[in-house]
């Protein structure tokens, strides 16, 4: 009998697709369709209750929410500048340096092993106010000499966050921008020179149109997992004291496994969902433009 | 001064801010992994010292000890959970890697409809905040009763590392040349035959690097692991940090010792990987 015969690239893509089907695409249809009830893990038979987009309008007009929404866009939008300015500055520094490059490289990677719930320990720890290596630092070289509230203070409590996670990422932009440096032809730049270009001319119209695409790779990566911010939040702060940390997650956490609402976390969790989809996409597509553009001039 | 002398003195001026640059920037990097090591080491007083004791004057290894003597002595049930994330780990990076290979040749070597938005899809899959997806699964497992087991976890993370691995072998695929497969064809190898024989051995240390990856990212998630456990039958190493701080004081030396214990692995299986994995990440970059 000879029917019809899948391609091989559908049948080679089958697997991954039944897995992704069945563990994230069908319960995010539930979570969806949960979000449209007043569902409570305490009382199951809640799920069959449907009150259309009461939890959406809820949060809509819920101030705690949009105030952890705002930190958490705000927080991201800082930290992936910081990472990419600071990750440049540092592959730039790794590249010019004549000896050693193989272990500043291999240094380099180090905060890219730690999970993130041990960035979140780990920082916790040194921004301490009371035993941390940060306020005893501080305390030793007399710029200070009461202890710094790190973690209790709103304010430091959201740059001690931001540092533990920059601390955490930047070796993502770091190692991908070097490795456009390294890919990099030298003729165009020697090229530069000899025409009378200026370090900074010479960097910002040939050097950085070619570790765009590596950059914006990186950015991608990243994107793709903007939510690790929730394991570093959850064990510094836990969105505490009194929610002056709180950010998406922790409160998607929180509303779901604390309150055991679960059909408004639902509803929360789709907006932190979309965010997430907004960053990535937004990256991709530049990611994309930026390697047509590379392919066309190169 | 002379123009000469002028240039040469800028150039050693410029040399040395770069290294002190260089230095503190890698003093960054490395003091918070140091000092957690150093803090796993020293008596808990020492710790707790007001004014701070910056050299510490006695070293012991009693914090792991500690850890490892068993839930009655302060310690938390860390071999179980070593073995839970070691089991959950590898079983999971070793199916996704199957899977990934499979997904990653389809994108390498063929053409078919709607390839490239296909690719943002299962990449899209990938960015659901594990926070937001353990409230379905949470729910989802609870029914089929496979809450706290190994199998509901590794189910999980083979999802969580599908979309990546195929990032990272498509890659590595790339760089082997159409050629090479097509010549093992020309001289009788079927697909499947030039796949092994030929196409596979090329790839294959940068697939190992993606299966580290894998490993990697199954070894330190926390936020879906801390809410489809319960209890020494599937914690994880990263849920089991947590231990620590259930109580009313922090014990600061034993998570510092539980923090090493589970850097080890990882920072071990990175330095094998770093050069392959930021070639398969890159290598679509220039080529497109």
């Amino acid at each position: 009998m000879k029917g019809w015969r899948p391609s091989p690239p559908l049948l080679l893509l089958l697997p991954a697709v039944i897995v992704l089907a069945a563990v994230v695409v069908l319960p995010l249809l539930l979570s969806l369709y949960s979000s449209f009830t007043p569902f409570r893990l305490t009382k199951p038979e809640t799920l069959w209750v449907f009150i259309g987009a009461r939890n959406y309008v809820n949060l809509l007009t819920n101030g705690d929410f949009w105030i952890a929404f705002a930190r958490t866009v705000v927080l991201l939008t800082v930290a992936l500048n910081l990472e990419m300015l600071i990750g440049l500055g540092l592959a730039l520094l790794v590249e010019k340096a004549s000896r050693g490059q193989r272990i500043l490289r291999t240094i380099m990677m180090f905060p890219m092993m730690f999970s993130p719930i041990l960035v979140g320990f780990q920082f916790k720890f040194m921004f301490n106010d009371n035993i941390g290596l940060v306020n005893n630092a501080l305390q030793a070289l007399g710029l200070t000499d009461r202890a710094i509230p790190w973690l209790i203070d709103g304010n430091l409590a959201f740059i001690a966050i931001l540092t533990a996670e920059i601390w955490s990422s930047t070796s993502v932009f770091a190692i991908l921008i070097l490795a456009g440096l390294l890919a990099m032809p030298r003729e165009p730049v020697e090229a530069a020179r000899v025409d009378g270009c200026t370090p900074w001319q010479t960097f910002r119209y040939v050097t950085w149109p070619f570790i765009m695409p590596f950059a914006f790779i990186a950015m991608t990566i990243r994107s793709l997992d903007v939510a690790r911010a929730y394991d570093i939040v959850k064990i510094m702060t836990d969105g505490g004291p009194a929610g002056r940390t709180e950010l998406v997650w922790t409160l998607v956490a929180r509303t779901a496994y604390s309150d055991a609402r679960m059909g408004l976390a639902n509803a929360m969790a789709y907006f932190s969902i979309l965010l997430s989809i907004l960053f990535t996409v937004y990256f991709y597509r530049k990611l994309a433009a930026a390697r047509t553009q590379i392919a066309a001039e190169w | 001064m002379d123009q000469n002398s002028l240039h040469r003195a800028r150039n050693r001026a410029l040399g040395i801010a770069h290294g002190v640059g260089l230095f503190l920037a890698m003093l960054v990097i490395c003091l918070p992994g140091i000092w957690i090591v150093l803090s796993s080491l020293r008596p808990t007083v020492e710790i707790m010292a007001k004014p701070p004791v910056w050299i510490p004057r006695e070293l012991s290894l009693d914090a792991y000890v500690a850890m490892f003597s068993g839930i009655g002595k302060g310690g938390i049930p860390v071999l179980d959970y070593f073995r839970n994330s070691l089991i959950i780990s590898v079983t999971s990076t070793v199916i996704a890697i199957v899977i990934g290979m499979a997904g990653g040749y389809a994108f390498a070597r063929y053409r078919f409809r709607a390839k490239s938005a296909m690719f943002l899809g299962l990449m899209l899959t990938r960015t659901v905040p594990g926070i937001a997806l353990s409230l379905p699964l949470f729910f989802v497992f609870a029914r089929l009763g496979i809450i706290d087991t190994h199998f509901g976890l590794i189910l999980v993370y083979v999802a969580l590392n599908v979309p990546f691995t195929i990032w990272l072998i498509d890659g590595f695929f790339r760089q082997v040349p159409k050629d090479l497969a097509e010549a093992a064809q020309i001289d009788g190898c079927t697909r499947w035959q030039a796949f092994w024989q030929v196409e596979f051995p090329l790839a294959g240390p940068g697939i190992a690097s993606a299966g580290i990856f894998a490993f990697l990212t199954s070894w330190n998630e926390f936020a879906l692991a801390s809410q489809l456990t319960r209890s020494i039958n599937s914690k994880t190493l990263p849920v089991g940090l947590l231990d620590y701080t259930a109580e009313f004081t922090i014990d600061w030396r034993g998570m510092c010792a539980l923090a090493v214990v589970m850097i080890i692995p990882a920072l071990t299986l990175t330095f094998i990987v770093q050069k392959h994995l930021v070639g398969g990440l890159t290598s679509g970059a220039v080529k497109g």
